[in-house]
C-alpha cells in the first residue's frame, strides 16, 4: 500500500466519522419529536462529551440538539476543515500546522468561554457556534496527519520485524 | 516502539486521571470534550518533557488513546460514586430553572432528571464501550496537538521529509 493511499484511507475514515457524528447530533431531536426511544441512546452517547444544557443548545424539531452550540460549532468546523484538507494540504504533504495558526484560531473560543465562565458576559448561540467553528477548522489538520503517521510507523515497524 | 510505549504509560495515567476526574465532576464538566483533549495534551507534554527521544505525531496519537481510555475508567468510577449527588444536583437545577424561566423548553425535565437511563449491565457495558471510542478519538487528537506544541522538532533539512513519499511524515510545521 502506498503512503498516499494510507493518507487517503485515513482521510476517508475521518470524513465518514465526522459526517455520521454530525448526523447523529441532528437525528436525536428528530427521533425525539417522533417519540422514538432511540433518541435516548444518542443523547446519552453525546452526554459523554457535552453538558447538553438546553439553554445553551440550538433547538431543532422542537428539541435541543444532542450537543451545545459551541460543541456543534467545533464539529461543523472539523467537517469544514476535513473538507478543505485536500485543497489546503493535498495527500502528499503531511506537515502539521504552525503553532501560531493554532493559537490564533483557538483564542476567540478561549476568550469567549472564559468570559462566560467568569460571568463577564453571556454569549449568544451564534457567537458560541462561530468561535467553536473557528477552532474546529484546524483540528483535522492535526488529526489526519497524526493518525496517518501512526499507521505508517506501524507498517514500518511490522516490515522491520519481518 | 515497545520502549516508547513504556514511556507513555505514566503520562497517560496522569493525564487520564485528571481528565476523567474533571470531566466527571458536575459543574466542572461544562467544558465538555476540552478536558479530555486537555488531559491528552498534558500527557504528551509529560512524555516529551524529560525524554531525549524524538516523538512524532503518531506517538502523540497513541498516548492520547491511552489517556482517553484511562479517563473513561476514572469518569465511570466517579459517576458511580457521585450518582446520588448528580440526581440531587439535577433536581436543584430543574427547580432553579423553573423559578426563572417563563416557559420550560420541551424535554427539559426529562433530560435533567435522566431517569430514562436506568442502568442494566449490558447498557452499562455498551455505554462504556461507546464512551471509550469517543474518548479515545478525542484523546488521540489531544495527544497529536500536545506533540505539535511541545515535542522537539526534527530539524527541517532539505531532504524533503515532509512529503509522505519519503516515509518520514510528521512534526514539521509548515
Amino acid at each position: 500500500m502506498t503512503n498516499r493511499k494510507t493518507v487517503f484511507l485515513v482521510y476517508s475514515f475521518t470524513l465518514s466519522i465526522i459526517i455520521i457524528w454530525i448526523a447523529l447530533i441532528f437525528l436525536a431531536p428528530y427521533l425525539k419529536s417522533r417519540s422514538s426511544s432511540l433518541n435516548l441512546l444518542i443523547y446519552a452517547a453525546c452526554s459523554s462529551v457535552c453538558h447538553q444544557i438546553p439553554s445553551r443548545s440550538l433547538h431543532v424539531f422542537g428539541y435541543p440538539l444532542a450537543v451545545c452550540a459551541r460543541c456543534l460549532g467545533i464539529y461543523l468546523g472539523f467537517l469544514g476543515g476535513t473538507g478543505a484538507f485536500p485543497l489546503v494540504r493535498s495527500f502528499s504533504n503531511l506537515s502539521l500546522p504552525k503553532t501560531k495558526s493554532f493559537i490564533l484560531l483557538s483564542l476567540p473560543m478561549i476568550i469567549d468561554a472564559a468570559g462566560n465562565i467568569f460571568q463577564l458576559w453571556r454569549s449568544p448561540h451564534w457567537l458560541r457556534l462561530i468561535t467553536g467553528l473557528l477552532w474546529g477548522l484546524i483540528l483535522p489538520f492535526y488529526f489526519i496527519v497524526g493518525l496517518t503517521d501512526f499507521f505508517l510507523r506501524l507498517r514500518k515497524h511490522k516490515n522491520l520485524r519481518l | 516502539m515497545n520502549n516508547q510505549k513504556s514511556l507513555m504509560l505514566t503520562p497517560a495515567l496522569i493525564g487520564g486521571v485528571i481528565a476523567g476526574a474533571l470531566s466527571g465532576i458536575p459543574i466542572l464538566n461544562c467544558l465538555c470534550c476540552l478536558w479530555i483533549i486537555g488531559g491528552a495534551i498534558l500527557a504528551a507534554y509529560l512524555m516529551v518533557k524529560d525524554s531525549p527521544t524524538v516523538f512524532t505525531s503518531g506517538d502523540g496519537a497513541i498516548v492520547g488513546v491511552f489517556t482517553g481510555i484511562v479517563a473513561v475508567l476514572v469518569r465511570t468510577v466517579l459517576e458511580i460514586i457521585l450518582r446520588p449527588f448528580y440526581q440531587e444536583f439535577a433536581q436543584r437545577m430543574l427547580e432553579r430553572a423553573a423559578e426563572w424561566a417563563e416557559e420550560m423548553p420541551p424535554g427539559f425535565e426529562e433530560l435533567l432528571e435522566g431517569g430514562a437511563f436506568e442502568s442494566t449491565v449490558p447498557r452499562f457495558l455498551f455505554g462504556l464501550l461507546v464512551y471509550a471510542i469517543i474518548f479515545s478519538g478525542l484523546g488521540a487528537l489531544g495527544g497529536i496537538l500536545g506533540i505539535s506544541l511541545f515535542a522537539k522538532k526534527i530539524p527541517s533539512a532539505t531532504e524533503g521529509g515532509n512529503d509522505v513519499s519519503t516515509e518520514n511524515t510528521s512534526d514539521r510545521q509548515s
